[in-house]
């Protein structure tokens, strides 16, 4: 099926090539080196980060009239500002490991002679790819590494189109906030939160955000994900019985969270879940409806029909037969789809010239696949406009319901549960 | 006569590799490669191939050198190749400690110890601050000075790599035909013959396992000063250890180049396979590379290199099998 794929789109960029007339000779091909973990551990959220960055290749090459009337990239004909070249994804597997992931970097750079980098999924293989990156000067656009760190290596060539946990933070303090004028009461705040590096460190960036904007976190609790009961905790929290309760949880533990308050039946007027666990299909799927109205976040969601996110969800639906896009892969696609841009806007493939196009991009919300507020990057290659989408949990599906400009749906409070 | 000939030659082949591929990166670097994984596994070979304890948990040695080299350079600020001696002191100290109760186990039970351990240390690691927990730890992004040992070109550290190795095998090869040799082979065909003998069978299993995680640990520090990077799936995974394991199995355990001739066919036979087949998904790479090591280990159980040498008499296997239930 890939390989009919790809063999269709090359008779179609033959076709194109020999269409197209005059205007000299017709610009070779640029290549973007692409790297996801395409085998082990995470090899499903890099296959649909693939198969999405592929969706975004077509649509330059070849055109979307729908997507045109906003976005001036999918006009077709390639990139307009390299004389109609292709835009060529090379795609290269980090095997889920940083050593793989730093050679397949440097054989992108060396053999295939890519004019930028995408990549790397997992935040400590992005850190070995873009450190070559890095070293050969070629520009690393990064879509889905949340690692602090990343962006204060004091890297040059390194962007990031992603917003980060503390982002994230900054979302739900504002949600809160704006609830919070409309009537509801957030006086009494839990966190829970599972206790390795995920749950810590969200945790903590939550804390300190809602430190600053005055929302006071009453209560705190760290618990094992893999625990296979979490009766005394929910006791506890019925006991204090908070206003609003924030949970940072895998899938298991999610699962049983919300078996567990149904069954001592206490719920709080605001619940929110920080996207992973609560998020995973398969909590979705088996218990989406004992948590509706549970506020979530993602960066993608449908959106309004004839956005970019609907149209290039139509469009990746038909490639995938039938999956949605999701929020990794939509940041994937993301990514690329910014790199895009400053290629054209650069009008070159010399890596200095697509820097400096990147440096000065400046993207508007609407041609965002993602909810970010648009694109613009600060000094340390961090984009500033980056934020994510709050969504509602109805009758087992989510819908983005925050902030207003992008949301689709009203929010719908207090939490209703089961 | 020949066969100095023949190794003269590969020395020469191997000091001027570089000169031969130069310009081109992948190539350059696929040497380094080569000779990083051949240090491991060799030193794996210590203990794993002449004394026939086999160990599946190196990784433990492997990665407390990588985050030696890391510690230092995020705690201390000092070069990440300057933690190399610490992490081979610490891992000499934790042979000592894994190995005083778990050499005592044979055969099957020792690896499963050894496993364990491993992987207890991966655990443990994850959840530890001071190693950066399941988010790693990055060396230095930008290189410092040259002791910071970030090279554009992967030219020096192929030498650095090959210096190590050189001494390594040296070392296997004085020990080999010194007393501490005889021991370690009289251990592996039958323990209990040996200690009837007279060999201090505990002491010397000891000796090649403390030996062994120290350079297995200097593995580790040089990838670290490689790639910048450890997490505790790259440092502690137990495919580290497995890849050691079955380098030296697929080139000849208990022989001097084994691993090196096992690194030589896998690191190329990993990295081309994974440049050529792995951008189409669906993990077409290890398809290829777990086939091969299915045939060799069909027709070659005992390497490679078994095929330049006379084919041991029968009864070499049999007392193999003995040992595995001697104790």
């Amino acid at each position: 099926m890939k390989t009919t794929r790809r063999g269709f789109s090359t008779g179609a960029a033959i076709t194109a090539l020999g269409l197209a007339k005059g205007a000299g000779a017709q610009a070779a091909a640029v290549k973007i080196g692409v790297i996801y973990p395409l085998s082990g551990n995470s090899a499903s959220a890099g296959n649909y980060s693939k198969q999405a960055i592929e969706v975004g290749a077509d649509v330059i090459n070849n055109g979307n009239a729908d997507l045109a009337k906003i976005m001036p990239l999918a006009k077709g004909g390639g990139l307009s500002g390299l004389g109609g070249a292709k835009i060529q994804p090379i795609f290269a597997d980090n095997q889920g490991t940083p050593a793989a992931g730093q050679n397949q970097a440097l054989r992108l750079i060396s053999e295939e002679k890519v004019a930028a980098l995408i990549g790397a999924y997992q935040s400590g293989i992005t850190v070995t790819a873009s450190a070559i990156a890095e070293r050969h000067g070629i520009p690393f656009v990064n879509g889905e590494s949340v690692a602090a760190n990343l962006t204060e290596r004091g890297f040059k060539w390194f962007f990031r189109v992603t917003p980060v946990a503390i982002d994230f933070a900054r979302a739900y303090s504002e949600f809160l906030r704006e609830q919070k004028a409309a009537g509801q009461k957030v006086g009494s705040i839990a966190l829970v939160h599972e206790n390795t590096e995920y749950g810590n460190s969200v945790g903590s960036v939550i804390g300190e955000q809602f430190a600053k904007d005055g929302l006071s976190i009453t209560q705190k609790i760290a618990y094992s994900a893999n625990s296979s009961d979490v009766q005394p905790q929910v006791l506890q929290l019925k006991e204090k019985n908070p206003d609003v309760l924030i949970f940072i949880s895998y899938t298991s533990d999610a699962i049983l969270y919300a078996k567990t308050m149904k069954e001592v039946n206490w719920k709080p007027s605001i619940m929110i879940a920080d996207n992973a666990g609560f998020n995973d299909p398969a909590f979705v799927k088996s218990l989406g409806t004992t948590v509706e109205g549970l506020v979530n976040r993602s960066t993608f969601a449908g959106g309004k029909p004839g956005s970019v996110p609907a149209l290039f969800n139509e469009l990746y639906k038909k490639k995938t037969g039938g999956d949605d896009l999701d929020d990794v892969s939509a940041r994937g696609l993301q990514g690329f789809l910014v790199l895009a841009d400053a290629l054209n806007r650069a009008g070159s493939t010399d890596p200095a010239k697509i820097r400096d196009a990147l440096k000065a991009t400046d993207l508007p919300a609407e041609q965002m696949v993602t909810g970010y507020d648009g694109v613009k990057f600060d000094d340390k290659g961090q984009n500033v406009k980056a934020s994510t989408l709050v969504t509602q949990m109805r009758g087992g599906k989510y819908v983005a319901i925050w902030p207003k400009a992008r949301a689709t749906d009203q929010v719908i409070l207090p939490y209703k549960g089961w | 006569m020949n066969r100095y000939l023949f190794f003269g030659a590969l020395v020469v082949l191997a000091l001027v590799y570089p000169l031969l591929v130069q310009g081109i990166p992948v190539w350059e670097r696929m040497g380094a490669l080569v000779l990083l994984a051949a240090i491991g596994a060799s030193a794996w070979n210590i203990v794993g191939g002449y004394a026939g304890q086999v160990s599946v948990g190196h990784a433990v040695f492997f990665g407390f050198g990588a985050y030696a080299a890391v510690v230092v350079y995020t705690h201390l600020g000092w070069p990440p190749i300057a933690g190399a001696p610490l992490g081979m002191l610490l891992s000499v100290i934790l042979a000592a400690v894994i190995g005083v109760p778990t050499l005592r186990l044979s055969g099957h039970y020792f690896s499963m110890a050894t496993i364990a351990v491993g992987e207890l240390v991966r655990v443990l690691s994850s959840t530890s601050d001071f190693l950066g927990g399941a988010q790693g730890l990055g060396g230095p992004a930008m290189p410092r000075s040259v002791f910071d040992l970030s090279f554009l070109s992967a030219t020096p550290f192929y030498y650095i790599f090959l210096a190590v190795l050189a001494f390594l095998l040296g070392l296997t090869w004085w020990i080999e035909r010194a007393r501490m040799g005889f021991y370690l082979r009289a251990i592996k065909d039958s323990e209990r013959a040996a200690r009837a003998l007279g060999v201090s069978s505990g002491r010397y299993k000891l000796y090649a396992y403390m030996l062994s995680g120290a350079f297995t640990s200097l593995a580790g520090s040089l990838y670290l000063c490689m790639f910048g990077f450890v997490d505790p799936e790259s440092g502690f995974g137990i495919l580290i250890s497995v890849k050691m394991v079955v380098m030296a199995a697929l080139g000849g355990a208990g022989n001097l180049f084994g691993p090196l001739v096992g690194a030589l066919i896998l690191v190329p036979l990993e990295e081309l396979s994974n440049s050529y087949l792995g951008g189409r998904g669906a993990g077409l790479t290890f398809v290829v590379y777990g086939a091969i090591i299915v045939i060799i280990a069909r027709f070659l159980p005992s390497g490679l290199l078994s095929l330049f040498r006379p084919r041991p008499s029968k009864p070499a296997p049999k007392s193999e099998i003995a040992s595995g239930h001697a104790d």
